[in-house]
């Protein structure tokens, strides 16, 4: 196949004719520019010793056999950060406050620029976040992929699971109309059905014995502060075992014995 | 799995892994056009479907019909099918609560150290069993119309004596839903299983006059709907024409 | 494999500590290591306690439920409910909201006994299943919530569907001619008064002692 030639860069940028007796060293912009980059990332290496960990996780090699379903938890990790985005960007126009949230998300979706598509994609990310979430734990189950030696990493998954769907949850009552008020109120009365520490729990939640002041504001602080910050260690901790132990192979692969024992073999 | 399936299991894993591809770039570039894709899709989303505001939170109303997000219809569905008000709790906290532990601990119950689907048949039932009931407690989440609204397609033999009788069908509908009929009885999608009997095919078990008869002297628990025939005849008469006309499609 | 190390003697005598003496365990490590947790420890607890006690406060600071006017005595009949909206929460506006349902005492269908607070009958209309709001449909004289099928009778009693126990009610009493509206109360299916209980959580048998009552909202002592 012929090759398609890369295009040389415009004359300023291109490296200046050496001239006789000069010392060797970079010449022009790109040059400059390539030097500079390596060595910040020498200068910050020499500090932290990253870069090590750095090849470990990225040039590590997984198994013959990776396929697409292989990329439901990536896929699922890139939703949670597409949530977080705008969640962050949605928090600074939102008031969590009885009187004040929907009014505050009505202007958000009428007035503020872009603001109807930043608050739609996060409405709709939960919902992708979700069925990636459940197609990924589905993978997993089906490849048998919990089983020795990844015991541990099914259960953070599962952990991570239950947090994605409190987030869903929490995040539910905040645009405070008819659908979410009801909802959050059904949510709140199925905890109280616990045994014991039900009713204590429903009104932890409500931060009293009804929907009062401060309801909005305690699953605000729920839902922007203490889930997502439990969600971005676990997936960080998540990922450290997967790179660790490796992906899995997909079940039915199986593994040929390398070329120089099966030589031993016909040999012997 | 004993100590020798495990050795075995890393045995053959590592030959797989060292005959892998590096991470980098090849599995990279697979997740990032995953990436690119579930952008594409929650884009589409956000700008086909929107960002809808309902009305505001009204605790006062007693008219609205609570219904949550989809991907929770299944636990409401459940909380619909556990009628009995002692299992309710079963229903809220002790169905979900078990599922989550039977999922907590599935690597340490099942030890199986087989992991092709085909060849673990009670996992792979189990999972698919799992899938396909929370799939049904979905649909019939979704597809659960409120108490107080029935939506029955006008019979064809109505339609056949003009329109005068649709007109009487419809309104004996709206009068049957108002009149909380649908919390006891169940019309098509509409109306709850129980405690009274479905009526979507009333009208091919009882004529006209019986039906009259029920709805003034019922057994009980069923309330009499006398006081409806003393204030509003007309709206009784239009009930048990609705009820009446209620038979199987042919 | 590298020979196994003897595990040392725990007392400082016999590994030949300078300055040991007779029966001491403690060595200058062993103490510095329980430092480090104990003051480790005390340090986080100095955060995390207040933090919780702060979060979980409103579970145990009494709810303050004043009595309220909802209509003059003559707008109450006994046999049919007239819906009127009461505060429960103050100060955030139609969010502290509720609609109860009112009516007059009955003696042909009400069977508990009758006192100062029940000459008029508020019903409230947050199903007992889960909370939904219920509408009091007068042709068929029920309760109907909109949610999972639950069905009250005209006292407020289960009729049919996952309801756990009769609608919540309010004390009500007359003021001059105005009928007032009080703190709630959650009944059993033989009607008793209860502290206000959550809806899903039953009262009769064991319930009323699996589901205890708040410390936050409790019913009125009429005693």
């Amino acid at each position: 196949m012929p090759k398609l030639k890369v295009p040389s860069p415009p004359a300023p940028l291109q490296p200046k004719p050496k001239r006789p007796g000069k010392k060797t060293g970079p010449e022009g912009p790109v040059e400059h520019g390539h030097e500079a980059t390596a060595s910040t990332i020498g200068w910050i290496d020499e500090r932290t010793s990253l870069s090590g960990a750095g090849r470990w996780m990225m040039f590590r090699k997984v198994p013959k056999g990776t396929n697409w379903f292989y990329t439901l938890g990536s896929a699922t990790m890139f939703a949670f950060l597409s949530q977080a985005v705008t969640g962050v960007v949605l928090a600074m126009y939102y008031e969590p406050e009885p009187t004040r949230a929907y009014e505050s998300i009505r202007r958000i979706n009428n007035e503020v620029f872009l603001g109807e598509l930043v608050h739609a994609m996060h409405k709709w990310g939960s919902t992708v976040m979700v069925i990636l979430i459940f197609l990924h734990m589905g993978r997993t189950f089906f490849f048998g992929a919990y089983k020795y030696p990844r015991e541990l990493n099914w259960v953070i998954g599962v952990v991570l699971l239950i947090l994605t769907m409190t987030m869903s949850f929490t995040g539910y009552l905040l645009p405070f109309d008819q659908r979410s008020y009801w909802a959050s109120i059904v949510g709140v009365n199925i905890n109280g059905t616990g045994p014991l520490v039900g009713p204590y729990l429903s009104d932890f939640l409500r931060a009293g014995p009804y929907f009062g002041a401060t309801t909005l504001s305690r699953f605000y602080a729920i839902h922007m502060m203490a889930v997502p910050g439990a969600i971005a260690a676990l997936i960080g901790f998540h990922l450290y075992l997967v790179a660790k132990l490796g992906t899995t192979a997909p079940p039915w692969i199986r593994a040929e014995a390398p070329e120089a024992t099966r030589e031993e073999k016909v040999a012997a | 799995m004993n100590k020798q399936e495990k050795e075995r299991y890393l045995r053959e894993y590592g030959i797989l892994k060292a005959q892998g591809k590096p991470f980098f770039p090849y599995a990279v570039a697979k997740d990032g056009a995953m990436a690119i894709l579930v952008m594409v899709v929650i884009l589409a989303m956000a700008i086909i479907l929107g960002a809808e505001l309902g009305p505001k939170a009204d605790p006062t109303s007693t008219t609205y019909t609570p219904r949550p997000e989809w991907y929770f219809f299944f636990l409401f569905e459940l909380l619909k099918v556990i009628k009995p008000p002692e299992l309710v709790p079963f229903a809220t906290i002790g169905v979900p609560t078990v599922a989550m532990i039977l999922l907590f601990l599935l690597p340490f119950y099942d030890r199986n150290p087989e992991r092709r689907p085909e060849r673990r048949p009670i996992a792979t039932t189990a999972g698919i069993l799992t899938i396909a009931a929370m799939g049904y407690l979905t649909y019939l989440g979704a597809a659960a119309g409120p108490p107080t609204e029935i939506d029955i397609p006008v019979p064809a033999n109505v339609k056949a004596q003009g329109p005068a009788a649709v007109a009487d069908f419809e309104a004996g509908a709206q009068v049957v839903a108002q009149s909380g009929c649908a919390a006891c009885h169940k019309f098509g999608e509409n109306g709850n299983d129980g405690p009274g009997p479905e009526l979507t095919e009333i009208g091919q078990r009882l004529p006209a006059p019986a039906i009259e008869r029920t709805l003034l002297n019922p057994t009980a628990p069923m309330p009499s709907y006398a006081g409806v025939q003393q204030d509003s005849p007309e709206q009784f008469a239009q009930m048990v024409t609705f009820l009446s006309e209620l038979k199987a499609e042919e | 494999m590298p020979e196994r190390k003897q595990p040392k003697s725990k007392y400082t005598t016999d590994r030949q500590i300078p300055g040991a003496f007779e029966g001491e365990t403690v060595t200058r490590r062993r103490f510095m290591s329980g430092t480090g947790l104990a003051v480790g420890g005390i340090a986080s607890a100095a955060f995390a306690l207040p933090a919780l006690g702060f979060a979980l406060g409103p579970v145990f600071e009494e709810f303050d439920q004043p009595w309220q006017p909802v209509g003059k005595i003559t707008e109450f009949g006994s046999d049919t409910y007239v819906a009127r909206t009461i505060t429960l929460v103050p100060e955030i506006g139609d969010a502290g909201k509720s609609t109860v349902f009112m009516r007059r005492f009955n003696p042909a269908v009400d069977t508990e006994d009758r006192d100062e607070y029940n000459e008029y009958i508020a019903v409230s209309s947050a199903c007992m299943h889960l909370g939904c709001p219920v509408n009091y449909v007068s042709s068929s004289q029920r309760f109907i919530c909109p949610c999972h099928g639950g069905v009250y009778d005209f006292v407020g009693k289960v009729a049919g569907g996952p309801p756990v126990r009769p609608l919540d009610r309010f004390y009500t009493r007359v003021r001059a001619g105005i009928v007032e509206i009080g703190p709630r109360f959650s009944v059993n299916s033989e009607l008793q008064r209860f502290s206000p209980r959550d809806p899903g959580e039953p009262l009769d048998g064991v319930g009323q002692y699996l589901y205890p009552s708040t410390p936050d909202l409790r019913k009125l002592d009429t005693n």
